[in-house]
């Protein structure tokens, strides 16, 4: 595939705003899952949640430009991962085409879900009416992509958990056929009642944190961020000086067609996810220094998943973890979350310690690495799977 | 500027009967009230009353139509699935936040949280035909279908997949026309005949799926998507100045554009768009709309590309679609514009290939 480089990311998790606050934690081993403040439900504190720990004036505050947003905890999220991606990037040159590519599961539902039942009384009319868009997954892109000058191209995608993934996909195809120039890729997603709700009545929600590819995990804790990264080709590249920090060397996307929510048994859409992504580098397995895994701790996932690395890997299975132990599940969010931590063990060399690991799953016998540790990486395969049947997977490579 | 791909087939539920014998069957269904709403299909013919039963409105909607379509293409086996919706299942997203309220977030059936989620109705024609694939689900309203079809030109154009299933679905509820109704979306109900084409401010509200069959070879159908230009609020005059751009890197002038259909409304704060390109057609060009028949929602254009495709497959033109004939005797080239709330603006240019 033609080359394509990330010059620029920004993030914001339960570890913090910005890749130095997430660098710093995911070195230290500090999880940010604990009991939710600004989630409106009675259920915040019955789960661990992978919360930011700000609420959403105190969002706002951080940010530096504002004018085109709504009073929206989504694009405060949005944005503040936005302005860092773009931070360190020089000023757009002349003629150059960018766009934004954001994902997201359910838009701008915590803005709107306390205000939802005044909203469909007819009578109720209030002087300013424009926030009763937030339903609309484009709504919250459209005022990001104002606010950043990001407006050539803009879309929004949404296939569950694997969103993120899916958008620095689309982002990928678009430079490699030339629409445009630059791209930034990424997703959102906050936290919600609908969604925590929604967890919860599939019974999939740990009541303690999640326990990644443990034999006796129990469940995933939900989780809310933001993280994009900006996309170039070669052409762009030599209009902007920007200096990459990797590159996006593979990528794939693959349905299983097993189940609406479960993933098959065996992992045959992670598998197919996984190896097509190397087939699309021109790599062999060998070749993979480091998986960042999705082990959302969900029982299906992290069985089919296991099962998916040895069918690929064999005996020789690189080092792998998940960082769903950190961050909780960020949904839409996570590819492009996990996207940024591999590009942070890329750049520095370093590979972070899974948490709450004990026990390996039997089938598998795979344990996830569990040091921090300076590491020699030059791959870093990301996986994203979700609903629907949808696997999506990544390949970072290091840039020299 | 992308390779020209075919549509091999195309089908659509809509509130006209346009599904069950693949055209649009007269007469024209009229809108209740300030509505238009879907003429549903007989379901038995495709399901249980057990699969019936665990499925929503706009879920078999959306497999229905797409059932029908890869039946009309002859091959179950599309190497893409792709969607655009700006909604997705309403009727499962308000379910869902009633019973979270009604059993104050005590348990509930996750039926509707499932398939509240964007990109289930995909997943389901995966399952359906057990199609592994490629398969991505967009949610940019008046884009969504736009970008359904880019995603897969530009697979097809790079070799990846030779073949794409891509379509659209939308449904309205009476809460959320409530909530759009604040947002200005509507006109103001009227009981007088013919409403629905009254200049003044909104839209009526319409729903429809469509699905269509691409084809990475370019003589596979009657019909071609030349290319697809999409512009996010233009400024003034932008719109001309792209599709005139889009005519010269094609070797084309407007005289050669046989059949235009807008998606004019009515809606009064945007209609000088469509007007803007009026003015530059021809005689020759016949002039068709569609929202009259559709009623307006974020994929509208979906009716109008399927009612393209069904008109190059029987080269007549729809007479209920007709604004204003023009005297081509040929049909060749095929502009369709349409805009949403002057935001979101597609302009299809078509091509019945010489055979």
């Amino acid at each position: 595939m033609p080359s394509v480089f990330i010059t620029g990311m920004g993030i914001v998790s339960a570890l913090g705003i910005g890749t130095a606050s997430q660098k710093e934690k995911l070195a230290a081993g500090v999880s940010g899952l604990g009991a939710a403040s600004f989630l409106n439900s009675i259920h915040k504190t019955e789960f661990p949640f992978g919360e930011v720990p700000y609420s959403t004036e105190e969002l706002f505050n951080q940010l530096s430009a504002k004018n085109q947003l709504q009073k929206s905890r989504l694009q405060a999220l949005g944005a503040l991962a936005l302005e860092e991606c773009m931070a360190g990037l020089k000023e757009k040159p002349a003629g150059i085409r960018q766009g934004l590519i954001n994902a997201t599961t359910v838009g701008g539902m915590t803005d709107i879900e306390d205000r939802y039942f005044k909203l469909i009384e007819p009578a109720h009319l209030e002087q300013d009416m424009s926030w009763a868009s937030g339903l609309d997954c484009a709504t919250g892109t459209e005022h990001l992509a104002r606010q950043f000058q990001l407006t050539d191209f803009l879309t929004t995608i949404s296939t569950a958990c694997s969103s993120s993934a899916n958008a620095i996909q689309l982002g990928a195809r678009l430079l490699s056929q030339g629409m445009l120039d630059r791209v930034v890729c990424g997703g959102v997603d906050s936290l919600t009642r609908f969604t925590v709700n929604g967890f919860n009545s599939l019974k999939n929600l740990d009541r303690s944190v999640c326990r990644p590819f443990d034999a006796h995990r129990n469940g995933l804790n939900l989780g809310e961020g933001a993280a994009y990264l900006m996309l170039e080709s070669e052409k762009s590249l030599e209009k902007t000086g920007n200096r990459p920090l990797a590159k996006l060397s593979g990528y794939a996307n693959f349905n299983e067609a097993f189940h609406p929510t479960a993933p098959s048994p065996e992992g045959l859409g992670a598998y197919e996810a996984m190896k097509r992504t190397l087939d699309k580098a021109g790599l062999q397995p060998s070749d993979i220094s480091y998986i960042n895994a999705h082990g959302t701790a969900t029982l299906n996932n992290d069985e089919s998943e296991s099962l998916a690395i040895r069918r690929l890997f064999g005996e020789a299975v690189p080092p792998f973890a998940s960082t769903k132990a950190y961050t909780g599940h960020t949904l839409a969010a996570s590819g492009a979350i996990e996207a940024v931590f591999s590009i942070l063990s890329l750049r520095f060399q370093e590979v972070y310690p899974a948490l709450n690991f004990e026990t390996p799953i039997e089938a598998t016998g795979l344990v996830p690495f569990q040091q921090y540790q300076s590491m020699a990486l030059k791959h870093i395969l990301s996986n994203s799977f979700g609903f629907g049947g949808n696997n999506a997977s990544l390949l970072f490579s290091s840039y020299d | 500027m992308i390779k020209p791909v075919s549509i091999r087939a195309a089908s659509a539920i809509s509130a006209q009967d346009s599904f069950r014998r693949n055209e649009l069957s007269e007469p024209i269904r009229t809108p209740s009230g300030n509505r238009f709403t879907y003429l549903e299909p007989n379901y038995s013919d495709y399901f249980t009353i057990m699969q019936l039963r665990r499925m929503s409105r706009i879920t078999r909607l959306g497999l229905v139509t797409a059932i029908e379509c890869l039946r009309d293409a002859g091959d179950f086996q599309p190497q893409a699935i792709i969607t655009g919706t700006g909604k997705g299942s309403l009727q499962d997203t308000e379910k869902f936040m009633h019973a979270i309220r009604e059993f104050a977030e005590g348990t509930l059936n996750p039926s509707p949280f499932i398939q509240s989620t964007y990109n289930s109705l995909n997943g389901l024609i995966g399952l359906h035909h057990q199609v592994n694939s490629y398969n991505s689900t967009y949610v940019h309203s008046g884009f969504s279908l736009e970008h359904a079809l880019l995603d897969a030109v530009l697979q097809l154009n790079d070799n990846s997949i030779q073949t794409a299933l891509v379509g659209s679905f939308e449904e309205m509820t009476p809460e959320h026309y409530i909530i759009k109704d604040k947002l200005d979306f509507w006109k103001k109900e009227s009981s007088e005949p013919n409403a629905v084409m009254n200049r003044s401010l909104g839209a009526v509200s319409g729903e429809g799926t469509a699905f269509f069959f691409l084809d990475r070879q370019q003589d596979a159908a009657c019909l071609q998507l030349v290319d697809l230009r999409l512009l996010f609020e233009p400024e003034e005059g932008h719109v001309i100045s792209v599709l005139e751009s889009l005519l010269s890197e094609h070797q084309l002038s407007w005289n050669q554009l046989d059949v235009y259909i807008s998606g004019r409304n009515q809606d009064i704060r945007y209609e000088h768009y469509y007007e803007e390109v009026e003015q530059h057609l021809p005689a020759s060009t016949h002039q068709l709309q569609f929202k009259h028949v559709s009623g307006e929602f974020d994929t509208a254009a979906g009716f109008g590309l399927w009612a393209a495709v069904k008109m190059a497959e029987k080269k007549q033109l729809f007479p209920a679609l007709l604004r204003k004939k023009g005297n081509a005797e040929s049909i060749r080239y095929m502009l369709l514009y349409n805009q949403y709330y002057g935001q979101h603006h597609s302009l299809y240019l078509l091509q019945l290939p010489l055979i």
